[in-house]
């Protein structure tokens, strides 16, 4: 059977393996490929580390000798191979064929080679000796040969690749043959006798990953072994594990997890599994381990049926009830702030210790706001930062390794990551959620906050260099956690070069000009300096940002800095390391890989605050990014918040909301308007709100119009249903119903287009053109040309974008006056933000162009063919009766186009109004609040809903309209709240305006239905089903 | 065959070259691809070329109108801005390129060229050399060539 391996066999698979495969190597494979010299080839190939792992000093036999002992090979090898073909080993076997005839010298030489390494590894400064431990190793060979002290070589199985080394041109043969050994065994050979034997799995399973990355290495000698040895006798093996010591640098600080998927896929890190396997016990155990997680898992199983929560929340039953007879008296205790109160908790208002505020804030706090300054502060001391610093971080093990250098390696028991630099507590949170329902005050709170406790960074990072003047002060700012997102690591360079900073406080735009007025007029003059970074021409110098105490900004302007292409060169707000971060609304940051959530997440500082009175407003994801932004760990890592919250959640298992509670408890703070001191009255007590829902009834031509509309979106509908497309189609049935409720608010809307426009007012508009042209006339077009412009657009004649030819749509206009699509003339730019005007080639940028207007916002002329509506009769009937007592009502609209109409009866009726919408800018909408609130001849403010959603505190009003529901009540709610909170004196009321009989009042149904979805009762199929149904409904 | 998702502003541009087409010029899509383009322009009165039938070829990209049209003389011009290749040294043809620009408005800056030689950016430095040392000659040589290869269509 040797014999059948013919030479000329072995030499033709030598010419295509080459020389690396010794002659060994090959007639190995061949025997293995029954002679087939290409499956050998395969063989070979697919098998990376089919080669044995000689030595390189080992040398190769040098072809003279090669081809004089080939017939002693090959008789000796195919001993050797059916040995091993015998043992069921396919490949990594050390027959080292070449090393018989001096067998006991080889071994020598192998001993002292291993000494040799050994002492390298003691020795160098790179591997640090980690343990040293028995194990007991299996055999997987009979008859091997093995005493104590043989030096052990350890093989790898490789990983597993999809791309082998294996050549495509020799066919697809070896594929099939790929040797299953590819698994997770690591086999242990020596040098003299080949294969010995395998070590136990669970050792196999941590070591694997660690030495395929390079992170440790491993060595072992025998210690006892029987005589004789059998299959799957055990052998004592000692191991020494070395670690690299440069993984544990801190540049090299995440890359000693292993690789991001795994990290992803695994909660088991193989790092602290081998310490333990070690028997390397922590001198500092970590206070919150991830067995610590199952444990405690367990144990609510238990207490879920006293504590829990109510699992109606889980199965949302609850549907908001029919309020058809026209009156409910608290439109805050809609489902969906109960359910908010149910998922994360609502402190109990007596429990809480009160703090008297600075006496620089120039206002008197209610007793629960001054609760809420207790519990921000003492979120905020933590533990002081002296001790802070000198603390291991929970999450972190402390281990000494045995290496005589006495180092001290810290292993986060989370994630897996290790270091020696010491984790301290000042990586942990500092801060929380101060989740109060909206108008309780939280700007106010947090006022006080800021006054009570605020130093400039500058002064903190010293008192640290004093405590440790050791390196580990510079450990302060947090390493970056475990993350799903890679893009955190282009921040990590840049951090040690920060800017000790003030307080950084972001919030919507619209908010900007309140946080800067209410600071200024709740702080003692000169206590605080403000600076507000915004707009265009904001300095990019961190030190012009760490000089103030407060920093306002917006969520817009810290993500465009996030997203800057420089990472190092960024500066801004990313140089600063701030004292203390706050978001306003931070739901703003909910959907946790939006880039303005890993923006905020990525900001540098001590303390970190969450304001919103939504912590979740669509599903419990949103507080992963609330928790990732505080740096609550373990939850900031995706991985242990998926595994222990969010799919028990999802899967209907209360634990994982009963885990999110008890992670809330500690750091958010949540108070309702009905929350009672520890006398049990409410602690606000807020001027009774009376709310109403007014069902209108169309008149009878308003009714044939609907109908019409109805009919026809019906059968379009009709027709998705039947394709079963309906979610393929949900934009255009969105659309189907945008028309159906407009036309419920007026039927002229129907006719409109839905947009928004800067220039209605064509005189203004060409007004606006004539006086430009004559300061800089040599760069616009002529008069005439612009009067012609004005004409076409006044006439609304047919004139085509000169790019796509077609009647424009969505057109702008150049200041150079041409008319183009917009997106025509955006695609036509490299850049996003100007370009050259193709008809002029003159320099445009984005800002410069106009919304063009057409010949009218609506297609019949409103103003000379005014009617009013129901609901605007309703309104106007209203307002007329609020006319004498000269109470100010604000008007809430979601269409910019009604709004525009409802300003015809105001004139018409004399009703003197303001208007804010979403194309004013920050210093407009500050005018326009201002000028309702001290203006009183102003009776109304008309608002559109998106504008005046969040924040803005327009009390003067004690009168809120909403024209037309919005999918999401949360949304109404936040604007009518607008005037029901603090400061408001007198009695509010609330009316919304539903037409019967129509989508509207479907939409009330669905509202109840949206509910449910918002507590995230519904899994992802229901949610589609529901989705139609929800469809379904409407078009009913 | 490739029309079928050939752009709506294509479509109107061919439709208008058909309808209404340019004095001197005529564009036709080739049948088995719309973005293919055999053009022909009348040399223009007053110039060297007059008399001339010039055959063109014009393609439009895939990036087209956001990217400008491919166009190449198939006839043989002596022409500075010419080369021999056919390929035309024009600047709404490289980089002043505007999506504003149209199949027609290219083809009548082509014949615009005709009548206007611009020797000083030249593309085929000889015949450019030659217009600038002796125009007459050169104009000659136009139109000689012209009556060689542009006459019978």
């Amino acid at each position: 059977m040797a014999n059948k391996i013919s030479d000329e066999l072995i030499t033709t698979v030598q010419s295509i393996v080459g020389q690396d495969y010794s002659k060994m190597d090959v007639l190995r494979a061949l025997h293995m490929a029954n002679n087939d010299a290409t499956a050998a080839i395969n063989i070979i190939f697919d098998t990376p580390s089919f080669k044995k792992s000689e030595p390189p000093k080992t040398p190769k036999v040098p072809s003279r000798t090669a081809t004089v002992t080939t017939q002693d090979a090959t008789r000796n090898a195919t001993v050797k191979t059916q040995a091993a073909v015998s043992s069921s080993m396919t490949n990594n076997v050390s027959c080292s064929v070449d090393d018989e005839p001096c067998t006991s010298r080889s071994v020598e030489r192998e001993v002292d080679k291993g000494n040799e390494v050994v002492n390298n590894l003691t020795g160098s400064s790179k591997w640090w000796f980690v343990g040293c431990c028995q194990v007991a190793g299996l055999s997987t060979c009979k008859g091997s040969k093995i005493k104590p002290g043989d030096q052990l070589n350890f093989t790898f199985p490789p990983e597993k690749r999809l791309s082998g080394p294996s050549p495509g041109k020799f066919g697809s043969g070896g594929r099939g043959r790929q040797p299953t050994a590819c698994s997770e065994i690591v086999r242990f050979s020596t040098s003299a006798s080949g294969e010995i034997g395998r070590i136990p799995n669970e050792w196999s399973r941590c070591l694997l990953p660690l030495v395929r990355d390079k992170k440790i290495q491993i060595q072992g000698f025998c210690k006892s072994a029987p005589d004789n040895l059998g299959l799957m006798d055990t052998i004592n093996l000692s191991i020494s594990v070395y670690i690299n010591s440069s993984m544990l640098q801190k540049s090299h600080q995440t890359s000693v997890k292993v690789p991001t998927t795994s990290v992803d896929e695994t909660s088991i890190q193989p790092l602290p599994t081998l310490f333990r396997l070690l028997g390397l016990i922590p001198f500092k155990k970590a206070e919150f381990t991830p067995s610590d997680l199952y444990t405690r898992k367990r144990k609510l199983e238990d207490v879920k049926d006293t504590s829990g929560v109510p699992s109606s929340l889980l199965n949302a039953t609850k549907i908001k009830k029919s309020s058809s007879n026209g009156s409910t008296d608290e439109p805050e205790e809609t489902i969906s702030d109960n359910d908010l109160d149910n998922i994360v908790g609502v402190a109990n208002g007596s429990e809480l210790e009160e703090m008297e505020p600075s006496r620089t804030l120039l206002c008197d706090l209610r007793p629960y706001q001054k609760q809420a300054l207790h519990f921000m502060m003492n979120l905020e001391k933590g533990p002081c930062v002296d001790d802070a610093a000198t603390t291991l971080h929970p999450c972190w093990d402390a281990y000494h390794l045995a290496d005589k250098r006495k180092v001290t390696v810290y292993v986060n028991s989370f994630s897996g990551e290790a270091t020696v630099e010491f984790p301290s507590t000042l990586q942990m949170a500092r801060g929380g959620i101060l989740a109060d329902a909206m108008g309780l005050g939280k700007t106010i709170m947090t006022i006080s906050l800021l006054l009570a406790h605020t130093e400039k960074g500058g002064s903190l990072d010293k008192d640290k260099s004093e405590i440790n003047g050791s390196d580990q002060s510079q450990s302060s700012s947090s390493p970056k956690k475990a993350s799903k997102f890679s893009g955190f690591d282009k921040f990590k360079k840049q951090k040690q070069s920060l800017i000790g900073g003030g307080n950084l406080i972001i919030c919507p735009m619209t908010l900007i000009g309140q946080w800067k007025a209410e600071i200024e007029s709740h702080s003692e003059p000169g206590t605080l300096s403000i600076y507000v970074h915004y707009g265009q021409s904001r300095p990019k110098d961190a030190k012009i940002l760490a000089q103030s105490d407060v920093v306002l900004t917006t969520y817009g302007v810290v993500s465009s800095e996030y997203s800057s292409e420089n990472a190092e060169e960024r500066g801004g707000l990313y140089s600063v390391r701030w004292f203390r971060v706050v978001l306003d609304e931070a739901h703003t940051i909910k959907s946790s890989k939006s880039q303005i959530s890993m923006a905020a997440a990525t900001l540098v500082a001590d303390r970190r605050w969450c304001l919103t009175g939504t912590p979740i407003q669509n599903n419990l994801e949103d507080i992963f990014s609330l928790l990732r932004f505080l740096r609550i760990e373990p939850w900031g890592s995706w991985t242990w918040w998926n595994k222990l919250i969010q799919k028990p959640f999802e899967d209907g298992d209360e634990r994982g909301l009963t885990l999110v509670q008890n992670i809330l408890k500690p750091i958010m703070l949540r108070r309702t308007k009905l929350t009672t001191d520890k006398e049990g009255k409410p602690i606000l007590v807020l001027p009774p709100a009376n709310i109403q829902v007014t069902y209108c009834h169309q008149t009878e031509s308003e009714k044939d119009f609907y109908d019409s509309l109805f009919k026809k979106s019906k059968v379009k509908f009709d027709q998705f249903v039947q394709q079963g497309r309906v979610l393929h189609n949900y934009a255009s049935i969105l659309e189907l119903l945008l028309r159906l409720r407009q036309c419920c608010d007026h039927p002229f809307l129907v006719m409109s287009r839905g947009d928004t426009q800067e220039f209605s007012d064509l005189d203004k508009l060409a007004k606006r053109f004539l006086n430009k042209d004559s300061t800089t006339q040599e760069t616009l077009p002529s008069k005439a040309y612009i009067q012609e412009v004005v004409q076409e657009l006044k006439k609304g004649e047919h004139v085509e974008c000169p790019i796509c030819l077609e009647a424009f749509e969505d057109a702008v206009l150049t200041p150079c006056a041409h008319r183009l699509c917009r997106e025509c003339l955006l695609s036509s730019w490299k850049s996003h933000v100007s370009g050259l005007c193709p008809v002029c080639r003159k320099t445009v940028s984005k800002q410069e162009l106009i919304t063009a207007p057409t010949e009218s916002r609506f297609r019949v002329d409103v103003e000379k063919n005014w009617v009013e509506s129901s609901k605007v009769s309703a309104l106007l009937k209203d307002l007329e009766g609020f006319r004498s007592t000269g109470s100010k009502s604000i008007v809430f609209s979601q269409w910019t186009a009604f709004l525009d109409l409802l300003q015809i009866p105001f004139l018409k009726n004399n009703i003197s109004f303001v208007r804010l919408d979403g194309t004013l800018n920050q210093q407009q909408r500050e005018k326009v609040i201002k000028q309702f609130s001290e203006e009183s001849n102003i009776m109304v403010l008309l608002m559109s809903l998106k504008a005046g959603g969040v924040g803005i505190n327009l009390t003067a009003a004690s009168n809120a309209f909403v024209m037309d529901p919005w999918w999401n009540p949360a949304v109404e709610e936040q604007a009518v709240m607008r005037i029901h909170r603090i400061g408001q004196t007198k009695s509010v009321s609330i009316k919304r305006f539903i037409v019967k009989g129509t989508v509207e009042e479907r939409m009330e149904a669905v509202q109840a239905r949206k509910q449910r979805l918002i507590s995230g009762a519904l899994t992802d199929q229901e949610v589609r089903s529901a989705r139609i149904e929800e469809l379904k409904m409407l078009f009913t | 065959m490739a029309n079928s998702n050939l752009p709506r502003r294509i479509i109107k541009e061919t439709q208008r070259l058909l309808s209404e087409p340019a004095p001197g010029i005529s564009a036709s899509p080739s049948e088995d691809n719309m973005r293919y383009f055999n053009v022909m322009i009348l040399g223009p009165t007053q110039s060297p070329y007059e008399g001339g039938v010039f055959k063109l070829e014009l393609f439009l990209p895939e990036e087209y109108p956001m990217a400008a049209p491919k166009v190449r003389f198939l006839t043989k011009i002596y022409h500075p801005n010419i080369d021999k290749l056919g390929r035309i040294c024009l600047d709404i043809l490289k980089d002043k390129w505007s999506p504003a620009l149209q199949i027609r408005t290219v083809l009548l800056s082509i014949q615009a060229l005709l009548s206007a030689p611009n020797p000083d950016d030249p593309l085929s430095e000889n015949i450019a050399k030659h217009w600038k040392s002796n125009e007459a000659e050169a104009v000659e040589t136009a139109k000689e060539w012209t009556r060689l290869y542009a006459s019978g269509a």
